[in-house]
């Protein structure tokens, strides 16, 4: 019930937006080559943009897909942390602590530079 | 014409300014504060391209590009400035005080005006080479032009040696952030930059007129001083832009519209420094070796530590108390320090200047923003140190270390010696 | 069932129509009060440059993935739409109560990321590709900042509904609970956005970034759904952190309203006053300050809640 009016709450927002973009029934003939070069103040590209893009983040990555798995765990916990009291606190303090080494050497090496 | 056109012509007009030669600050700065007009960063969101100043033949292309880029209904305003010859009847001004009204004039009247067609020939920018139905194969793995471009191919890495495609373009002479006339072709490897070369320096900047005068005679200080407080606080808001902080830029504009000596800038330090624009640079970024300081000259070398200004040979600075402002560290934050403190040095000696009424003793050299002019020499253009500089820099870096420094040439404009 | 999903869902794009102009309209007035030059009339002018971006021509770039590149701005609406479709406006009008509503606020931000990247990339451009890379080094990091906060908002509340989020801040609201939450919150919501500081996507040494080449009604709907995910962003803070639709005399919906009117003001304001860092830094900042701060806040919560 819940996912339908999710369903039906998407439907409309891609149906405004769809329609404020002024979609026309023909297709608009496409604009001659000089409008569609990219800007760069008047200069030229010497390359399609599409390439393999040295992502200088890479490191930072593989830290954040630790911590992903992290969340995971701590969105059934923070359903049940009142009732299981200072025990889950604890639990969770040392969880972190643990994760907390990997920011810390993280740092220490450089992970979160531009590679 | 209908009610959303009436409407559209009401919104400020979006302009793309196209610095030539002698585009002075002052114009654009007017143009910059007026509530009607909104300069804009990209061809794509402009209705209006503003050429300002002569272009010269070479960069004509370029501009030519620019043009076709803007998306239609667009038009063209020649501001000083001498049309291509492919228009027919190419909308011309050469009045100050009429551009803003003429800008909108050509904005509100866009609907009704047949568009201008492009200029450069309908081609594929590379013809298509190769045996595939794309255009693809060839030598190598990568071989051919696919849609008429070659794909980007691999090159070594400054940072951690690993070798991926590495993005090559020239970026115009007509890009905001940069001076007016600065052609590079740079070499990137993800946004970090590998290689830069100057295609072409920057166009040469005359000083303000006051400076050329100072060179024949003796001129009030009061002036002198004020020129110079104004031409920092255009760079400051050139930097401020960069970073981000369009309204503040403004602001600075504001400022320097109304600058008067003695005007206290303590407010304005206040927020620059609460602004995080020093922050928002590492410490050391466009760091200057001492030679290329020296190379510079102005207020780069003395943000390097160097205290070279032509002031100090000048009995009347003296008398007004001068002494020669130096930072340590040759980098960025030094730089916008060093604008900084140029700026409260210039507004009291103007002050004291106005008090006393005092008249510059030296007419041999003087010390403009950019650096030392001595009579009969120009200033030399010192963008080559761009090529030393910025390779290794990440983009925004690169950015605001090229905002924070001018290497254009100065050349005697109107009231100078050539 | 069809009736009592039809006030929630009116009132929803309601909100978010008025709160796209809004947003539009206070940005103006920020603007104007910090540079200090006056407009001639902030409430006419997004509708009048938004009549100029509908009649503008929508321009292509050479070679771009031109599916993703126009569905990309759709779907950020969408998301924005779908942020606020958990959201409460008053005791019963929500649209979706989802039992697990801050965890979809959790995906929205994610899936954010990946559509502001094809933005980007699918222009086939260098500054928009770079734009967006830039972009998802602040994207991935600002994530794991939004849910430690609202998973230490979840805690008094023993639950991820934000209906009972709301409700377990009937005493006191979270904002002064947990003093740390709502700046940090704050800051994830100029990232979902890529508003002011950290408009790495678009920012202006990029002459416009994933922007740059985008023009016309196409870049109206950007616009639009940039501002979508202010309000969005607002609604969820409003309901998090100070009280939803809680509040004496007036009735729910206006007490929400309110709210996101301040936590938008506060953004907007804050978009127009910091200058943005260097993407190296405010990665390094997130990491090694924000980060901690967020553990601490979970902290704060979780001894709080006991």
């Amino acid at each position: 019930m819940d996912l339908l009016a999710l369903l039906i709450v998407a439907v409309i927002a891609l149906l405004m937006a769809w329609l404020l973009q002024r979609p026309s029934l023909r297709r608009p003939p496409l604009a001659p080559y000089p409008q569609r070069a990219p800007f760069l103040g008047g200069g030229t590209v010497d390359s399609h943009a599409w390439s393999r893009f040295h992502v200088r983040y890479y490191p930072m990555t593989l830290l954040l897909i630790a911590f992903e798995m992290e969340m995971m765990f701590m969105y059934p916990w923070a359903v049940v942390y009142v009732e299981e009291g200072i025990k889950a606190l604890a639990e969770m303090g040392m969880f972190l602590a643990i994760l907390s080494v990997g920011i810390v050497y993280g740092w220490r090496e450089r992970v979160f530079r531009w590679q | 014409m209908s009610w959303l056109q009436r409407m559209a012509g009401e919104a400020p007009v979006p302009v793309y300014v196209a610095r030539g030669i002698d585009a002075s600050h002052d114009d654009l700065a007017a143009l910059a504060l007026d509530a009607n007009i909104e300069l804009v960063a990209t061809p794509r969101h402009a209705a209006v391209l503003l050429v300002v100043g002569t272009v010269p033949a070479k960069f004509h292309d370029g501009l030519r590009r620019l043009h076709d880029q803007m998306p239609r209904p667009a038009t063209t305003l020649w501001y000083r400035s001498r049309p291509l010859p492919e228009f027919d009847a190419p909308h011309t001004l050469s009045k100050t005080d009429r551009l803003a009204p003429t800008l909108t004039d050509l904005y509100r009247t866009l609907y009704g005006r047949t568009p201008q067609p492009v200029l450069l020939p309908d081609r594929p920018p590379a013809p298509w080479r190769g045996l595939g139905d794309y255009g693809q194969g060839g030598e190598g793995m990568m071989g051919g032009t696919p849609y008429g471009r070659p794909m980007a191919m691999t090159d070594d890495d400054l940072r951690d040696g690993l070798q991926l495609d590495a993005l090559g373009f020239t970026l115009g002479p007509f890009f905001g952030p940069w001076a007016p006339g600065l052609l590079m072709h740079m070499s990137l490897q993800g946004d970090v930059v590998q290689r830069v070369s100057v295609q072409s320096p920057p166009f040469p900047q005359a000083p303000p007129t006051v400076f050329g005068a100072a060179l024949r005679g003796a001129v009030p200080i009061a002036d002198l001083e004020l020129a110079r407080a104004r031409s920092h606080l255009f760079g400051l808001a050139h930097s401020l832009e960069t970073a981000g902080l369009r309204s503040l830029a403004l602001r600075t504009l504001a400022h320097a519209a109304r600058l008067r000596p003695g005007v206290d800038i303590g407010l304005m330090r206040g927020w620059l420094r609460r602004c995080g624009l020093f922050a928002s640079v590492p410490p050391g970024c466009g760091q200057l070796t001492r030679t290329q300081a020296i190379r510079i000259g102005g207020t780069a070398a003395r943000a390097a530590g160097q205290p070279m200004d032509a002031r100090l040979e000048d009995p009347a600075y003296r008398r007004l108390g001068f002494s020669v402002i130096v930072q340590d560290a040759g980098d960025c934050r030094a730089r916008w320090r060093q604008w900084l403190g140029e700026i409260e040095q210039s507004l009291a000696l103007a002050d004291r200047a106005a008090g006393e009424n005092v008249y510059t003793d030296q007419t041999e050299v003087v010390e403009t923003p950019r650096g030392r002019w001595r009579r009969g020499a120009g200033i030399a253009d010192a963008s080559a140190v761009l090529e030393e500089l910025l390779p290794g820099m990440e983009w925004s870096e690169a950015m605001a270390t090229i905002a924070s420094l001018d290497v254009a040439a100065g050349e005697p404009g109107e009231g100078g010696e050539p | 069932m069809g009736t009592d999903l039809l006030l929630p869902v009116v009132v929803l794009f309601a909100v978010l129509v008025a709160g796209v102009y809004l947003v539009q309209v206070f940005d103006g007035i920020v603007a104007s009060a910090l540079s200090g030059i006056p407009a001639r009339d902030h409430w006419l002018a997004p509708l009048r440059r938004g009549a100029w971006l509908w009649l503008q021509q929508d321009i292509t770039t050479e070679h771009p993935d031109a599916l993703n590149w126009r569905l990309a701005p759709m779907v950020y609406f969408t998301l924005a739409a779908l942020g606020m479709a958990v959201i409460p406006w008053a005791g019963q009008v929500v649209a979706a109560d989802l039992s697990t509503g801050i965890v979809l606020w959790g995906s929205v931000e994610a899936l954010a990321t990946v559509v502001i990247f094809l933005h980007g990339w699918s222009a086939n451009a260098v500054f928009p590709l770079l734009g967006a890379y830039r972009y998802v080094a602040l994207g991935l990091s600002y994530i794991l900042i939004s849910m430690f906060v609202l998973i230490g908002v979840a805690l008094p509340a023993e639950s991820l509904k934000i209906t009972y989020v709301v409700l377990s801040q009937q005493e006191l609201w979270n904002v002064v609970r947990q003093p740390l939450g709502l700046p940090l919150f704050l800051i994830v919501g100029l990232g979902i956005a890529f508003w002011g500081p950290l408009n790495f996507a678009d920012s202006a040494d990029l002459a416009g970034g994933t922007a740059a080449e985008v023009s016309g009604p196409h870049r109206l709907l950007w616009t639009v759904a940039r501002s979508a995910m202010l309000v969005a962003f607002s609604a969820v803070a409003a309901a998090t952190f100070l009280g939803g639709w809680l509040g004496p005399w007036l009735p729910g919906l206006v007490w929400m309203v309110l709210k996101m009117l301040l936590v938008l003001a506060a953004l907007l304001l804050l978009g127009r006053v910091l200058a943005r860092p260097a993407p190296e830094r405010f990665l390094t900042f997130a990491w090694v300050v924000l980060l901690p701060l967020a553990f601490l806040d979970l902290v704060w919560a979780g001894l709080e809640a006991l």
